[in-house]
């Protein structure tokens, strides 16, 4: 019943709800902007942003794959085998169709994931991990094992660098991606299937939804939002790496978790992905300005992932900030 | 009396007895099948000196499959176990270096920690598995690379006499493999024997269940972690043993393959039902895979890719079998 409440969809008119990750971005960022020389600026926001828009990107696949119950290992591996795919495919058929080539094995990785899940009922787990290893050996043998450079173009590098109206390609991207999974979510009857089968599936199946069709869609959806994701990194790269993103799945993973999306299923909304997605973002920016050597680098990583994840579960230490725990507003609401 | 109906019910988790559940006929079938095709298609394959190095190679992959079966079982999940027997190699061989050969057991308490933080973390604060043993993988990293001065190899000063633990057959396995082979009779007496193992397989199948007859499933979860890191940090003792000094970077997918073994071992996913014997011989598995076409000159990535393919099939092969009307039954209680 909980996550059923939790999943109601909003309104526009509603007032404005902000998840509790968003102190944590309010907090973190005057935090940095105080003790790290150089963040608050303009140019290095911008920089944070669009290198942010492609983990933005892709945790818009994870949220949904998450409010279905479920979970997807393979982001990282799929955006490999994409960057080697595109610029194999390079001489042959163009930048645009290297592109859709790459795009189109990443949906091609979405498209196995979901039909294995939605129809076979295996766990998402060992279908994205078992996948993970596919898309990731697949790279590697398409590519001999090592990095392959992409003749370099203005073409092939405007999905990383080229600019819109004089804001970065990346940045639209990423904020188009956050409006579509808002409005998905929120406003159409396949986001509120999505809920429902994530939060009860056996429910969902008893009351005549083709529960499969639904699952397979967004795992689809996924894909899709792994694919853009992918195109921008392999353009940002200008190569095909075998070993591009391995951390991805787990950074994104990370970024719902953040923004406070529990990984059971059936609740999750756009704006907390993207704060979560804005913690990670400004946290990776930080350690490089700071110069840190990489342990500590990680060592601050882990701390701020597990501190922000902890802080939502335990209310006591949310008495810090002028917030009130999420169950409280769940009350105020109904 | 609910002693008793706990004894009872789990007795057809155990593998001992006439009939064996059938989940965990799945790996003894796969290694069976994979001997088979790599001594008919790879020359050197049946040779009695590569059936001793998979045995001794073995080892390491199965004492980290056998940590994770505990938190498998539990409905949780254990990404840092890599990162935690890298991390555990490198205090073993510091420790060594400081105290001699008994230093070597800092290795496994690196690893008990390690394990207990995480089981803190997912257990006691109740944070989702993944990212909790995510944020542990991240640290655990960086701890390796902070203490060897950003991930040298730290040297043994008694190497020859730690590698001939490892290499030298006592008997007829190397020191090293006995030792695994006794932790690995440890785990399954653990599992099939005790009320610890009972718990946790018990709160896996039904937490709410066992809430409810008084078990703290917190803190079964905190052990079976705990448990996941100490194996964790054996395997990782036993990395150092064999290579003759402390790996601060290896163990990097390891936890995948770890995770692998597990599952084709029979270990439900859903919780609940776990077996030693049928996760070690899902791990010689792999092992066997991963020989098998390194003889025959393929490339690792396509192994790599092999792997996918069987984590994969037997998650498909255990659906099947659990449409058979048999299993339930089987699987769950006594028949």
């Amino acid at each position: 019943m909980m996550a059923l409440t939790g999943a109601r969809p909003r309104r526009f008119s509603g007032r404005l709800n902000p998840p509790a990750a968003a102190w944590v971005v309010l907090l973190l960022f005057c935090v940095f902007a105080l003790a790290v020389p150089r963040f608050a600026s303009a140019g290095n926001l911008e920089n944070l942003l669009r290198v942010g828009s492609i983990l933005g990107i892709a945790a818009c696949g994870q949220t949904i794959v998450l409010i279905l119950g479920g979970i997807e290992f393979s982001f990282g591996a799929s955006a490999a085998l994409a960057s080697v795919v595109t610029v194999l495919a390079l001489p042959s058929a163009g930048v645009a169709g290297g592109f859709a080539a790459g795009a189109a094995s990443v949906l091609l990785v979405g498209l196995v994931n979901g039909t294995l899940v939605a129809r076979f009922s295996l766990p998402p787990f060992l279908v994205t991990l078992g996948m993970l290893m596919v898309a990731g050996g697949g790279a590697a043998v398409l590519a001999g094992g090592l990095p392959i450079d992409a003749p370099p173009s203005d073409a092939f590098s405007w999905p990383a660098r080229g600019r819109v109206a004089g804001i970065p390609v990346p940045i639209l991207a990423a904020a188009a991606s956050f409006a579509l999974l808002h409005l998905l979510l929120a406003h159409t009857r396949a986001g509120r299937l999505w809920y429902l089968v994530g939060a009860n599936g056996t429910a969902a199946r008893l009351s005549g939804i083709t529960v499969w069709r639904s699952v397979l869609a967004g795992y689809l959806l996924a894909g899709a939002f792994c694919a853009l994701a992918a195109v921008i990194l392999t353009s940002r790269v200008a190569s095909g790496q075998p070993g591009l993103a391995p951390n991805l799945p787990f950074e994104t993973i990370a970024a719902c978790a953040v923004g406070g999306i529990p990984l059971a299923g059936g609740q999750g909304r756009a704006v907390q992905t993207l704060c979560g997605v804005l913690v990670i973002a400004m946290l990776n920016n930080a350690v490089v300005l700071l110069n840190l050597p990489v342990a500590y680098q990680q060592l601050m990583i882990a701390a701020v992932i597990l501190g922000a994840v902890i802080l939502q579960r335990a209310p006591l230490l949310l008495l810090l900030l002028p917030v009130r725990p999420a169950r409280q507003l769940e009350e105020d609401r109904s | 009396m609910s002693a008793r109906f706990l004894r009872r019910s789990a007795d057809g988790l155990r593998i001992a007895g006439s009939v064996l559940p059938v989940p965990f006929r799945v790996a003894p079938l796969c290694l069976i099948l994979a001997v088979a095709v790599f001594a008919a298609t790879a020359p050197r394959f049946l040779s009695l000196g590569n059936a001793a190095n998979i045995g001794a190679q073995v080892w390491v992959l199965a004492l980290l499959a056998i940590g994770q079966m505990f938190v498998l079982a539990t409905r949780g999940f254990d990404i840092s176990v890599g990162a935690v027997a890298a991390l555990s190699s490198v205090c073993a061989a510091m420790a060594c270096n400081a105290w001699g050969l008994p230093g070597l057991a800092a290795g496994a308490l690196a690893g008990l920690l390690c394990g207990l933080v995480n089981g803190a973390l997912v257990g006691t604060l109740g944070l989702q598995p993944v990212v909790a043993t995510l944020g542990s993988l991240i640290a655990v990293r960086g701890l390796s690379l902070l203490i060897t001065g950003d991930g040298q190899v730290v040297p043994l000063d008694a190497a020859g006499a730690v590698t001939r633990l490892g290499f030298e057959p006592m008997p007829v396995l190397p020191a090293a493999s006995w030792a695994a082979l006794v932790l690995a009779v440890g785990a399954a007496l653990l599992v099939g024997r005790s009320l610890a193992g009972r718990r946790i397989l018990m709160a896996g199948s039904n937490p709410e269940a066992v809430a409810l007859v008084g078990v703290d499933t917190r803190r079964v979860q905190l052990w079976a972690y705990g448990l996941c890191g100490l194996f964790a940090g054996l395997a990782g003792v036993l990395m150092t043993v064999r290579a003759g000094s402390g790996l601060p970077t290896e163990g990097a997918g390891m936890e995948l393959q770890a995770i692998a073994a597990a599952v084709i071992g029979g270990t439900a996913l859903s919780g609940g039902i776990a077996s030693v014997a049928a996760v070690v011989t899902g791990a010689a598995f792999i092992q066997v895979l991963l020989t098998g076409l390194n003889l025959q000159g393929v490339s690792p990535f396509v192994a790599q890719i092999a792997i996918g393919v069987v984590i994969i099939a037997s998650g498909l092969l255990e659906t099947l079998l659990r449409s058979l009307p048999s299993f339930p039954s089987q699987s769950r209680t006594r028949t």
